[in-house]
């Protein structure tokens, strides 16, 4: 066994390229293939190349749950296409260790006419179980998919719901060690989710390796133990999800503000990718763990302090208490162009505010001073209860992340009042009857 | 070769399942379900006892038994092909959203068109009585005559299947080869009927003449079929699937892409 046997998989310079289905609008026929043939065209063969991938290096180790990022066509399934072998590599070589399990698409091979019973078991051997592990799974599985007696009609009379639930419980009975998961985790109701995650959460403890493949980003951060974004083609970043998640938020971000046209990226020679950022990696310190601090450092953020009246530092408030945010900072050389953002998210990833003081026109010195405080002032803070997070990033010129605190700072609300949101607006209710229309007197009197 | 056969034994479950699905989905739904089996070449016999016994009438003595021997195994080949053809390109959501053995699927569909085969063979025999043919010691020689029409049959499909995800074309010229191929074959009539001059020509380059007439004379001219053509076509046979599985092989990295 060779000693890489801990990474459960290894994909070293992968590049797959495509063949183009259509030379100049026409599809591949006897007749195109014998006049091409004829008229010597064979030179043209790498004008018809797509390129999706170009040269991914990656390792995934195992035991660890792995989101993939990107934007739309920029490899990502490919990719999962690659590991799980339905393609294979252009170039490069990909080595898995395990049997290997892709949901990709719910219900391959279900046969409309057959029961849910019988398409159970075939779907299950197509999927890589025995028959006899299919057959003894059976009951786990129609259990799983909560379809009761349903599950002896025909497929093709289930409700969309259904079946993408039966498809579901098949794939996730299969016991493979590594799970490649394509987008499908929100299959079917509130209810079933619910389910399905708790089944991912027992993949992940009985140690199996997740490939999963998301837009999500909140899920990324909250589900995987390592993301790598895919851009254009190639590996741009790999790291810690909520390191990888940020990057690729600001470059989403910083995209849309330029306005760039988004191309597939397959079709551009060198690959239309996101712009660059600058995120640096981030100086582990002792007080801060990489997935919650990032920056430069080359100012730090090196207090913050959430003050209610009178200047005390509490980490509860009432809704209808004034906040005050308080941030001492450290410059460690002198930087101009520095502005300072607060975020209030709530815990589930929702952001609730955001401010900043460039938007806010305030005018901090340049360069700025070594050492100085920063205040926030809500006169009311008017969030209903629940649980938040006080986000604060320091940027420098061009949006250097000089220090980004995420989830460092907790804020709990509380509030007597019974209403439902997310904000309390400064509001008053209330009520006028109507007197009797002046209008109608007036008619009544000209008629009579 | 080998282990193009090693891994379709690998997923003799997988085919087996498949077989099975395919043999009850054929009929599922219609009121008399597995009846068509039967019905079907029954009613095609019909057609052609009624062209052939009574319209152009042929000399044979028990034409119609005759004709049922030779039609039933060409039945086998032609659905075999006609439905393999397209049995990779039709099966999108196999080959592109799950890792899927494509070899299993051509077997699928000759070894369901077997099944089919095996299953009508009572009718045969049954019809054989009824005309007074009865069966002889010469049946063993049967399951040698399948064996090389398996081997036969495999190979071709592999081949056509294999292309026909890149050449859709290929799929509606098989059908319409398929009907001529029907015609040069002796199976409405005996291959005797066919001109001195050119008669061992015909049959030597068409495997299926061979193979039809040796189903004929095993179960209506009650004799051994011709063991020296039978062999050569044998030998033919593992050179063509020997050939067959390095078609697929080096095609089988663009069905998903292709399909």
């Amino acid at each position: 066994m060779p000693a890489d046997n801990a990474d459960a998989i290894v994909i070293r310079d992968v590049v797959k390229s495509f063949r183009k289905s259509t030379i100049r609008r026409e599809y591949t026929t006897f007749k195109s293939e014998l006049i091409r043939w004829i008229r010597g065209q064979r030179q043209q063969e790498e004008m018809r190349l797509i390129e999706a991938l170009r040269g991914i290096n990656l390792t995934i180790p195992k035991g660890r749950t792995v989101g993939i990022l990107g934007r739309n066509g920029s490899g990502k399934s490919t990719l999962l296409k690659l590991i799980t072998g339905i393609y294979t590599p252009t170039s490069g070589s990909i080595q898995v260790n395990g049997r290997i399990s892709a949901l990709l698409d719910l219900g391959a091979g279900f046969h409309p006419d057959f029961s849910g019973r019988e398409n159970i078991l075939i779907n299950g051997i197509i999927l890589g179980m025995s028959r006899a592990e299919a057959l003894e799974r059976m009951d786990d599985i129609i259990a799983f998919s909560e379809l009761g007696d349903f599950i002896d009609e025909p497929v093709r009379t289930y409700s969309s719901g259904m079946y993408m639930r039966l498809a579901f419980s098949v794939a996730t009975h299969v016991d493979p060690d590594i799970l490649i998961i394509d987008e499908i985790l929100a299959v079917g109701d509130q209810h079933f989710s619910k389910k399905s995650l708790a089944k991912m959460t027992e993949f992940k403890a009985k140690g199996k390796t997740i490939v999963l493949v998301t837009h999500d980003l909140v899920s990324v951060e909250r589900w995987c133990d390592m993301a790598a974004w895919i851009d254009a083609g190639r590996i741009r970043r790999v790291g810690t999800p909520a390191e990888v998640a940020l990057e690729y938020r600001r470059a989403v971000e910083l995209a849309e503000e330029q306005s760039m046209v988004m191309q597939p990226s397959a079709l551009v020679a060198d690959g239309a990718g996101l712009p660059q950022v600058t995120v640096l990696r981030p100086v582990t310190g002792p007080q801060a763990s990489a997935e919650q601090r990032s920056g430069s450092f080359r100012l730090e953020v090196s207090r913050i302090r959430l003050l209610s009246s009178g200047g005390v530092e509490r980490a509860e408030v009432d809704t209808e208490e004034p906040l005050e945010v308080s941030l001492d900072f450290l410059s460690k050389e002198p930087l101009s162009g520095v502005h300072f953002e607060v975020v209030f998210r709530r815990e589930d990833g929702v952001q609730v505010y955001t401010t900043g003081t460039r938007g806010a026109k305030l005018e901090l010195p340049s360069p700025l001073p070594e050492r100085g405080n920063l205040r926030l002032r809500l006169a009311r803070l008017g969030l209903l209860p629940g649980n938040y997070f006080v986000d604060v990033c320091a940027r420098g010129t061009q949006d250097e992340v000089l220090d980004f605190q995420r989830g460092l700072h907790g804020l709990k609300v509380s509030s007597p009042s019974a209403e439902g949101g997310l904000v309390r607006p400064l509001h008053e209710w209330s009520f006028e009857p109507y007197a009797a229309s002046p209008a109608r007197e007036e008619r009544t009197q000209v008629i009579a | 070769m080998l282990r193009n056969f090693r891994e379709l034994y690998q997923y003799r479950g997988l085919l087996f399942s498949l077989v099975q699905r395919e043999l009850k989905a054929r009929y599922r739904g219609s009121v008399l379900g597995f009846f068509w089996t039967f019905l079907n070449p029954m009613l095609q016999m019909l057609v052609y006892a009624l062209l052939f016994s009574v319209y152009m009438r042929q000399k044979l003595p028990n034409y119609t038994f005759f004709m049922f021997v030779s039609l039933l195994p060409w039945n086998w080949f032609s659905s075999s092909l006609a439905g393999g053809a397209s049995a990779i390109s039709d099966r999108r959501d196999l080959m592109t959203k799950v890792r899927f053995p494509a070899q299993v699927l051509p077997a699928t569909v000759v070894v369901t068109n077997l099944c089919n085969y095996i299953l009508s063979l009572p009718l045969m025999l049954g019809l054989g009585l009824f005309f007074g043919e009865w069966m002889t010691w010469h049946v063993v020689a049967f399951p040698v005559v399948l064996l090389c029409q398996l081997c036969f049959t495999l190979a071709v499909v592999y081949i056509v299947s294999a292309l026909n995800v890149r050449f859709r074309d290929l799929q509606h010229i098989v059908s319409n080869l398929l009907m001529m191929w029907f015609f040069l074959t002796p199976v409405l009539y005996p291959v005797t009927t066919i001109p001195e001059a050119f008669r061992q020509w015909m049959v030597l380059v068409n495997p299926m003449a061979i193979l039809v007439t040796s189903y004929q004379a095993i179960f209506y001219e009650h004799r051994l079929p011709d063991f020296g053509s039978l062999m050569a076509l044998l030998s033919g046979a593992f050179a063509l699937l020997w050939v067959a599985s390095q078609v697929f092989e080096r095609r089988r990295e663009e069905f998903a892409e292709s399909i």
